[in-house]
């Protein structure tokens, strides 16, 4: 297997997602099946010279900036409407670790 | 049509939304989609060009009326505070919004089994998938519930399903619509795109969300798509068939649909060239480098801070987003994750995501290559197979994944491309595929127009 339980339990931490011990070894076999499968890319590519001046996608050859301007946010109402809880222009959310006693601070 | 024919058409899509309710198509509650048509329909402006006509919505695209869910339990009840701009443009030309679709959880499948809503059933055959991700809005097109239906494309999942369920599904140029208020999968694959019962359905709905937008700066700053008028002959065309989207092993009966269509083209009065495509066998790897590395990179706002319902009973950051992530995504989204970020991460990030890059140069080349020597459009067959059994390739992620091989080389290239109704084998629909130059939608609906009239689509082939 080329991706190991010990390499997606590594990779999962890096992705910020729990999983279980339980399917370690059948996510590490689905994985290598897809990581086998895209490594044919690798020879593939080795002898072909891709024109890489040229843009891929036919989209805007360069990103145009919106106008640095202070503007209204196209929202359907106030900011504080869809926050559980603001004030004084500050969403209210949770301590750190105080997650379970419904405690706020700005 | 009068504002009451409005409430009538309102009111009969909604009592046909409800008869179809068994595709587990349409993920708004019945009541709250009658509601909603009502009162668009009294609102809507009777100089709008879609006036009255329902459209339903895939469930990624931000809607104000109802939730947007991506057929997520992360963003289960999510109410978007704002909302797309394809949504905005709809609205002003008295389009009627019909509730949202059903699809593979955050657009990431090919059969829609990977909703956390559950898996949407093939309006013909409902043993089989109505191909994916945007299953929910082809089975309903497909089902005769609303003649057009919001769909969007990171591989195919608009026209591998309107292949499947035989309806007329088109992917625009990357570029042509805003993005704007599309929940992000692969941000430089994403297009919203259009599914509808005829080509002139799909087309008019392209051409009202076609254009500029100043909220997407990569939307292109253009004037909205000009429909063509429909052809009687398509004498001055010329269409490439790419031998590599016919391998030998190619099911024997979309062969035969692609004969008579090309047959068909011939007929018209196009002329037929033979084309090769010499890197369309690397798209699916070169796709699912690409596309698992930018939603690693998107879908890390759902941590149950900034987006997703937050875990509960957890004590640290580092627990909160870990729980979070891992119970609100399912199998699909957490697999495709990994593999972007293992792609991504140091070690590996030349041996995959900068080969595949250099792929996709290579495939833009190739498509240079053909178009460069005159040939205007190209035509294929838009899946290799037609509508599989449910289950039967769940197993196996690759063999899923190859349900799109032919579809993905226009995402990966920006291409616009479209899939219509070619015949049936057994009964099952199969689709034909226009491919066409940047921007030049106008000239590959006006083939599609002419072959729509020239094929027996429902007929066997």
């Amino acid at each position: 297997m080329s991706v190991t339980p010990e390499e997606v339990r590594q990779i999962a931490r890096l992705a910020e997602l729990s999983v279980d011990e339980e399917h370690l070894a059948d996510l590490a076999a689905q994985m290598s099946r897809i990581v086998d499968y895209v490594a044919q890319l690798g020879e593939a590519v080795g002898g072909a010279a891709a024109d890489l001046s040229r843009p891929v996608i036919p989209g805007p050859d360069a990103v145009k900036l919106r106008p640095d301007v202070v503007a209204r946010q196209p929202l359907e109402g106030g900011i504080a409407d869809f926050a559980p809880a603001f004030r004084d222009g500050f969403f209210l959310v949770p301590k750190l670790g105080a997650f379970d006693t419904g405690e706020e601070t700005a | 049509m009068s504002e009451i024919e409005a409430l009538a058409a309102a009111k009969a899509t909604a009592t046909r939304l409800s008869k179809v309710k068994r595709l587990n198509a349409l993920l708004t509650p019945a009541t709250a989609v009658r509601k909603a048509l009502l009162a668009q329909a009294k609102a809507a402006h009777p100089s709008g060009v879609l006036y009255g006509m329902p459209v339903a919505v895939k469930d990624n695209i931000c809607t104000l009326e109802f939730p947007t869910t991506c057929a997520s339990k992360i963003l289960e009840g999510f109410q978007s505070p704002y909302e797309a701009t394809v949504i905005t443009k709809l609205k002003a030309a008295g389009a009627l919004i019909a509730g949202k679709t059903n699809l593979d959880e955050f657009a990431m499948g090919s059969s829609t089994e990977h909703s956390a809503f559950g898996r949407v059933l093939h309006p013909l055959d409902r043993t089989r998938v109505p191909g994916g991700s945007s299953g929910g809005s082809a089975a309903l097109v497909a089902a005769g519930a609303v003649p057009a239906a919001l769909g969007s494309e990171t591989g195919g999942s608009v026209r591998q399903p309107a292949a499947f369920c035989g309806v007329v599904g088109i992917k625009p140029t990357y570029g042509r619509v805003s993005r704007s208020g599309l929940v992000a999968f692969g941000s430089s694959l994403d297009q919203v795109s259009v599914l509808g019962r005829s080509v002139h359905d799909a087309a008019r709905v392209l051409s009202v969300i076609s254009g500029r937008d100043a909220r997407d700066n990569t939307c292109e700053d253009r004037d909205p798509l000009r429909l063509p008028t429909v052809p009687e002959r398509l004498e001055g065309f010329v269409i490439g068939i790419p031998k590599e989207y016919f391998p030998v092993d190619l099911h024997p009966g979309v062969r035969r649909a692609c004969d008579r269509a090309i047959r068909a083209l011939k007929e018209l009065g196009a002329a037929v060239r033979d084309v090769s495509l010499p890197h369309t066998g690397f798209a699916i790897p070169t796709y699912y480098v690409i596309a698992p590395a930018e939603a690693s990179s998107n879908l890390a706002r759902f941590d149950g801070v900034r987006y997703g319902n937050r875990a509960d009973g957890v004590t640290t950051l580092a627990e909160l987003y870990r729980r979070t992530r891992g119970a609100g995504f399912g199998p699909e989204v957490r697999r495709r994750i990994l593999v972007g970020t293992y792609v991504l991460s140091s070690g590996y990030y030349d041996a995959y995501y900068r080969k595949a890059q250099q792929m996709r140069a290579l495939l833009a080349q190739d498509f240079r290559n053909v178009f460069d020597r005159g040939v205007d459009l190209i035509f294929t067959p838009t899946t290799p197979t037609t509508a599989f059994k449910a289950g039967e390739r769940t197993k196996d992620p690759v063999a899923m994944y190859l349900a799109d091989c032919f579809t993905a080389p226009a995402n990966l290239t920006g291409l616009p491309a479209m899939s219509l109704p070619i015949g049936r084998v057994k009964g099952l629909p199969v689709g034909g595929q226009l491919i066409g130059q940047p921007f030049l939608e106008d000239d590959m609906i006006e083939a599609a127009y002419a072959l729509e009239r020239a094929i027996p689509a429902a007929e066997e082939a």
